[in-house]
């Protein structure tokens, strides 16, 4: 097996993730996740695949026919369902966000401090840290 | 008729699948029929199914007692030693840890009665999906089983999360969803790469493979991207920024269930992957020794202290539960008996605990309408058990040596000792004391009206929050005080045997495990009270003595501010450190 699947999923789960550390909209977010979790079925169909192997069906084949590994088929099938579910969930999810605050961008939606929105590091304080200790 | 009562009419080859197929059962019965059915119907069938969830895990915890029960989906047995289906396999330690998380969800119905008008039960379907994919997860001996388990527990926790719909339960969602399902990947490709080298699913397989293999650069990165995966789960440092930001703006009962038990299901996921699968390779348990023990005691510490800066309730317990996902880390990090049982211990224990703990923040929503510590100060007059309730779950979570928690920390601390990590002890004993001071800080602040006269201060920053108030107080408590009083009331003889015989199956090898000194639970207790002590009397103090203390505190922890953003963008930068750093470790060991 050549090496070129493992550097492609590699690029896309580093591209991906590079994307979503510097994203400013959430929508571009989830397509930057979407590229990391192509990087998982790029991985998982080069380990399955043999040369000169035919779809696992053994339909118009006799048995024993080389044919390329089916699990790992099984398991990209169910990723893509994982990967649909948690696109629609985190587009609903965006959805709201922008019906209630009518902003897509994560530096001014901090959860928990609310006038976020400022600087990117250190701009804001921890609500009420100094009173406490 | 004995024998009927003690339930010996059930065969035991057919229990295993019962306590997951209960739940999601039910959940397509209340999704079809819950619209028709009047009032509380949801809440009663939702109750119910957890409570027998609970007692059939119980069952198979018993009847696991001297060997695992086996069970293969559609009679797919081995054949010739090859297995070709996907099983479950249930130790005794395994039947006990679902049965306690059957317990939490039953504790959190009933605390949850009322808590949503009008939701046609969705929020009782969304928790049982979850109850479900958590006993999937603790039962499976396939890791795509596993996998698949842990992306239905995130789905499920993802929705529950933002069902409040506002902006800040909507923010820490995104944030949430977004690194798990970066966990998820990471996990899928580890599963990919395992399978590429052993050619099997099933745990004892791959156990073999990664026996035969010895060092070998694919099983350690699949281990290094499995491991990575179940330690965002359970928030260790640098992973943890998600879950102060999910577990503050969830529903209470949700929280109780994320603090309780999700985020120590990824802990019990990496016990059992290392105990079972990856021990053969010298490789993964030089670098588990070294990086479970070094991320453990940072998470410990930084957890703590975090708690201790906050003053909205519920953001402080979850970095409270950041901090004792830490200590447990420690057990695995052991990579011993004493270890692992502890892990097992502390795991049910903190959950009893920190269970509780949430419901009575839970119960200031409801009550008081206010979350903000300073702003509640005094407000607990009326609600005394209430403070009773969190007064004790402090006292327990920072050592006060009593119930399942207390001796869990103690086989911890004795197997970290035996192992020659005075360090992490140390670490396990500020973190749980610093833990626990922030507690007790709260409860004395708000039912006791300690501490200053906020003035000004009393206006919370964050936003308005309130639960649904017109619960009865005692529905709140009840299961409340009965989490408590589970953790106490463990028999302490009763509970050693067991761990002693079901954690060598557990960890499928043999040994014994001592326990810790005993004055060290009393060592973090009196931290606490001295640290609790010091933030409600510190307007009293005369200034030659508060403002020095103060000082050096000041350079920490606007570091751990900054770095505590609330930007997703940040916080996948991390992950990328800590995989970096697993993935270095492996590479040297």
């Amino acid at each position: 097996m050549s090496w070129l699947p493992y550097a492609v999923a590699a690029w896309l789960f580093g591209i991906g993730l590079f994307g979503i550390s510097t994203s400013r909209n959430y929508i571009h977010l989830i397509g930057c996740l979407s590229v990391c979790q192509s990087a998982t079925y790029v991985l998982l169909l080069g380990i399955g695949y043999r040369w000169d192997a035919i779809a696992p069906i053994f339909y118009d084949h006799p048995p024993g026919t080389p044919a390329v590994d089916p699990v790992m088929q099984a398991l990209v099938l169910t990723d893509i369902v994982v990967g649909a579910t948690l696109t629609a969930l985190l587009l609903v999810l965006t959805l709201q966000v922008y019906k209630r605050s009518g902003t897509l961008d994560p530096e001014r939606l901090r959860p928990m401090r609310k006038n976020a929105g400022g600087g990117r590091v250190g701009a804001r304080q921890e609500p009420g840290a100094e009173a406490q200790l | 008729m004995p024998d009927w009562f003690s339930l010996g009419w059930i065969p035991s080859a057919v229990l295993p699948p019962l306590p997951v197929a209960l739940p999601l059962a039910m959940c397509a019965t209340l999704l079809a029929t819950a619209h028709l059915m009047p009032g509380r119907w949801p809440d009663i069938l939702a109750s119910l199914t957890a409570l027998a969830v609970a007692a059939l895990c119980g069952l198979i915890a018993v009847r696991a007692a001297d060997a695992p029960l086996v069970y293969w989906f559609g009679g797919w047995t081995p054949r010739a030693g090859m297995p070709l289906g996907i099983g479950f396999s249930v130790d005794a330690a395994s039947g006990w840890v679902a049965a306690f998380i059957g317990t939490l969800f039953a504790a959190s119905f009933v605390f949850a009665w009322g808590f949503f008008e009008e939701t046609h039960g969705h929020f009782q379907i969304l928790m049982l999906l979850f109850l479900a994919a958590m006993v999937g997860f603790v039962f499976t001996r396939d890791l795509f089983n596993l996998f698949v388990w842990f992306e239905v527990m995130s789905v499920a926790a993802f929705a529950l999360t933002a069902y409040h719909l506002d902006e800040s339960a909507l923010a820490g969602a995104l944030n949430f969803t977004v690194t798990n399902s970066l966990a998820g990947f990471l996990m899928l490709g580890g599963i990919g790469l395992i399978y590429a080298r052993a050619g099997t699913l099933d745990f004892e397989e791959l156990a073999r493979a990664v026996a035969h293999a010895g060092r070998d650069p694919v099983t350690a990165g699949a281990f290094c991207l499995v491991a990575t995966a179940l330690m965002i789960k359970a928030a260790v440092v640098p992973f943890q920024f998600w879950l102060a930001d999910a577990h503050a703006v969830a529903p209470s009962p949700v929280s109780v269930i994320f603090s309780g038990a999700m985020v120590s299901l990824g802990l019990f996921g990496l016990a059992k992957l290392t105990a079972v699968v990856f021990t053969g390779s010298d490789q993964v348990r030089g670098a588990v020794s070294l990086f479970m023990i070094g991320a453990g005691s940072a998470t410990a510490l930084v957890g703590g202290w975090m708690a201790v800066l906050q003053r909205h309730l519920k953001r402080l317990l979850a970095f409270s539960t950041i901090s004792h996902a830490g200590i447990m880390l420690l057990g695995i990090g052991a990579l011993s008996q004493g270890g692992t049982g502890g892990l097992l211990l502390y795991l049910v224990g903190h959950g009893l605990v920190k269970g509780a703990l949430f419901m009575v923040a839970g119960i200031l929503l409801a009550t008081r309408a206010g979350i903000d510590e300073i702003a509640l100060r005094g407000l607990g007059h009326g609600i005394g058990p209430a403070g009773i309730a969190m007064a004790l779950g402090g006292l327990l979570l920072c050592g006060l040596p009593l119930g399942l928690l207390d001796q869990g920390t103690r086989v911890l601390q004795g197997a970290l000792l035996d192992g020659g990590h005075p360090f992490a002890v140390a670490a396990t004993v500020v973190g749980a004391g610093l833990t626990g001071a922030a507690v007790l800080r709260a409860a004395g602040r708000i039912f006791l009206g300690l501490g200053p006269d906020p003035g000004n201060e009393a206006q919370a920053p964050s936003e308005a929050e309130r639960e649904k108030a017109n619960r009865p107080l005692w529905l709140m408590l009840a299961p409340c005080l009965v989490l408590l009083a589970l953790n106490i009331s463990a028999p302490e003889a009763g509970v050693a045997r067991l761990a002693a015989k079901a954690t060598p199956t557990f960890m499928h090898q043999g040994g014994g495990f001592g326990h810790g000194p005993e004055w060290l639970p009393w060592l973090s207790l009196a931290l606490a009270l001295v640290i609790a002590a010091f933030a409600l009397g510190r307007h009293k103090l005369p200034r030659w003595f508060s403002r020095p203390v103060r000082a050096t505190q000041l350079a920490p922890t606007r570091l751990l501010e900054q770095v505590h953003s609330g930007l997703i963008g940040d916080y996948v930068t991390w992950v990328v450190v800590g995989l970096t750093i697993l993935a270095g470790l492996l590479a040297t060991s």
